[in-house]
């Protein structure tokens, strides 16, 4: 992305001759593409802001109400959102130990390996393969009470077993499980392609001086790597905020007493299970400012971080 | 292949060993006991042994016989070509638009790219919801498809590469007489093989797998999705766990095998996408 504009500097404008017909041929090229960015998803973003400031329970006959910011606060002052912060924090928080800390040492590992590392790599890689429904549905299955194999598993082994899915802690732990174990293997990957972007004659320079591997590993690798950390820890967080969307709705729709349910799963319940559209509207508003701020701050340090580009 | 760039010592090798085993055995696992539970007669499905010792098909011949499940993957399989195909259409020509020429409000087209691969569908989801009501789309292909023709990263992703596409040989191309929908298709496509068949399995991929939109737009058990289907099953025959898996088993299979196919290009067109889940 930083190379855009001196990229297209470099780019021959387009040709001259019969002019007027010439500057829209660009256009044609893009209309398609352009067409449906601005009705999927610019202007439904703008619907949306004023959809947060009327009050609409979605019949069509019904008119809508101007209410002003009246649906901002009544969103901020529910338990729901309390619980859905709350929720979205913990996920977050739990995140960063699994998918973000725990890949960088396996990734290196694998590195070191070189080619002998592709199973483990592309055994890792599977889960991302996998639908998030059909991980959910199996984890259900198995967590089963009556029928789940960790159920049977544990009476064969004399424990007793009680499902983690009907407890609010228990469930919120087993998606931060599953999501983990889902998304693991991609984030070894992302480590591993900014590793083999490292010059060998650093490493190689920096033995010579009779440096450790240890040594190696925090005084060079660690910083110049340093981007792709952040990057992964920043998409690991959106992820950990959207993605977990499909199993909380196919094990638990938010429960028990909204111990799973996090800020995208509470503007959808919002709007489509209690059917406000106008908190709804203004939930997706204030996912969209937290969204954004998350975005700003990733261009800003990538920005920031550009001298530790080789 | 040069030496390793960092060799561990002989206890922590052992112990990455390890960790990596335990990984991949937790990857493994579940999915042997999915395909075998998919295999095992009645009376073994609670077993926990990962092999049915009378491997059988009847699990198979309830899941297509006495469910709909024919129909969900027909649905599947039809909307995901569909759509991967339009997909694939609009971001070649736009790659090609932002890769070729520089025009008034070629950058902010792009800016708009590129801040659209940062809006989740979650964000939007209310009024295309309305929008699909007043057109009467609910339950239909049309759903499904249009709200998705976009994809920005599949843009981005090509613009890439054809920027990195000797610029000479489509000019060349142009001062024999052919326009630039001809270089496009005769001299620029016909180079990005490899590309195009990652991104479009990943494209791909990631239509068969979705959950949220369908969720969203389909209702009736007709016009239901593989995912939808599956979600269904674990909520209606709760007991029949045999066809269950034999369900979860066929609707990752596609996936899987074409994953083989093209393995490496495919893992490297994800970790471009930034991030698929």
């Amino acid at each position: 992305m930083d190379g855009t504009t001196a990229v297209a500097a470099a780019r021959p404008p387009v040709r001259a001759g019969r002019p007027r017909f010439r500057a829209l041929v660009p256009w044609l090229y893009l209309a398609p593409l352009l067409a449906p960015l601005i009705l999927f998803v610019y202007w439904p973003l703008l619907h949306t802001a004023w959809l947060s400031l009327v009050r609409w329970n979605l019949q069509p006959g019904q008119a809508t109400e101007f209410v002003g910011l009246a649906n901002y606060a009544g969103v901020l002052e529910s338990s729901l959102f309390a619980d859905a912060s709350w929720n979205s924090m913990i996920y977050v928080l739990a995140a960063i130990p699994l998918k973000v800390l725990l890949p960088l040492p396996v990734a290196v590992f694998l590195w070191s390996l070189g080619r002998a590392g592709g199973t483990y790599r592309t055994i890792l890689f599977l889960p991302t393969l996998i639908s998030f429904v059909i991980v959910a549905v199996v984890v259900g299955w198995m967590l089963n009470p009556i029928a789940g194999h960790v159920t049977a598993l544990l009476s064969w082994l004399g424990m007793g077993f009680a499902n983690p899915l009907a407890t609010p802690d228990g469930a919120i732990i087993t998606i931060i499980v599953l999501s983990a174990w889902k998304v693991f293997g991609f984030n070894v990957l992302l480590y591993l392609a900014g590793l083999a972007s490292i010059r060998r004659d650093l490493i190689e320079a920096m033995r010579l001086d009779g440096a450790s591997d240890w040594v190696i590993l925090r005084r060079l690798i660690w910083p110049l790597l340093s981007p792709t950390t952040f990057f992964v820890l920043i998409a690991t967080v959106i992820f950990s905020l959207q993605q977990v969307f499909t199993p909380i709705d196919i094990l638990t729709e938010g429960g028990p007493e909204n111990g799973t349910t996090n800020f995208f799963y509470m503007v959808y319940q919002l709007a489509f299970r209690t059917f406000d559209i106008g908190r709804g509207a203004a939930g997706t508003v204030l996912l969209f400012l937290l969204l954004l701020v998350i975005t700003l701050l990733k261009l800003r340090v990538l920005e920031k971080r550009v001298h530790y580009q080789q | 292949m040069t030496s390793a760039p960092i060799t561990f010592g002989r206890p922590w090798r052992v112990a990455f060993h390890i960790i990596c085993l335990a990984l991949c055995l937790s990857v493994l696992v579940p999915m042997a006991l999915v395909v075998g539970t998919a295999f095992k007669p009645a009376n073994e499905i609670y077993d926990l042994s990962l092999w049915p010792s009378q491997p059988t098909l009847a699990n198979f011949g309830r899941l297509f016989g006495e469910t709909e499940f024919l129909l969900y993957m027909w649905n599947s399989l039809a909307t995901t070509f569909l759509r991967v195909v339009a997909q694939l259409a609009i971001a070649i020509l736009a790659a090609y638009a932002f890769a070729r020429w520089h025009f008034t409000g070629s950058t902010l087209s792009f800016a708009l790219t590129l801040g659209a691969m940062m809006i989740p569908h979650q964000l939007v989801m209310i009024p295309i919801y309305i929008m699909i009501a007043e057109l009467g789309w609910f339950d239909t292909w049309a759903a499904l498809i249009i709200p998705n023709l976009a994809m920005p990263f599949a843009v981005f992703l090509l613009r890439q590469h054809m920027m990195s596409f000797p610029k000479e040989l489509l000019d060349a191309a142009e001062m024999d007489g052919a326009g630039p929908l001809t270089a496009l298709w005769r001299i620029m496509l016909p180079n990005l093989g490899p590309a195009l068949a990652a991104l479009t399995i990943v494209l791909s991929i990631d239509c068969w797998n979705e959950y949220f939109w369908p969720m969203l737009v389909i209702d009736s058990p007709g016009a239901r999705t593989v995912q939808l289907g599956i979600r269904e099953f674990l909520e209606e025959n709760f007991e029949d766990f045999g066809a269950l898996m034999a369900g979860v088993t066929i609707a990752s299979l596609p996936v899987l095998l074409v994953f083989f196919l093209l393995q490496r290009r495919i893992m490297e067109t994800f970790v471009a996408s930034g991030l698929k889940g």
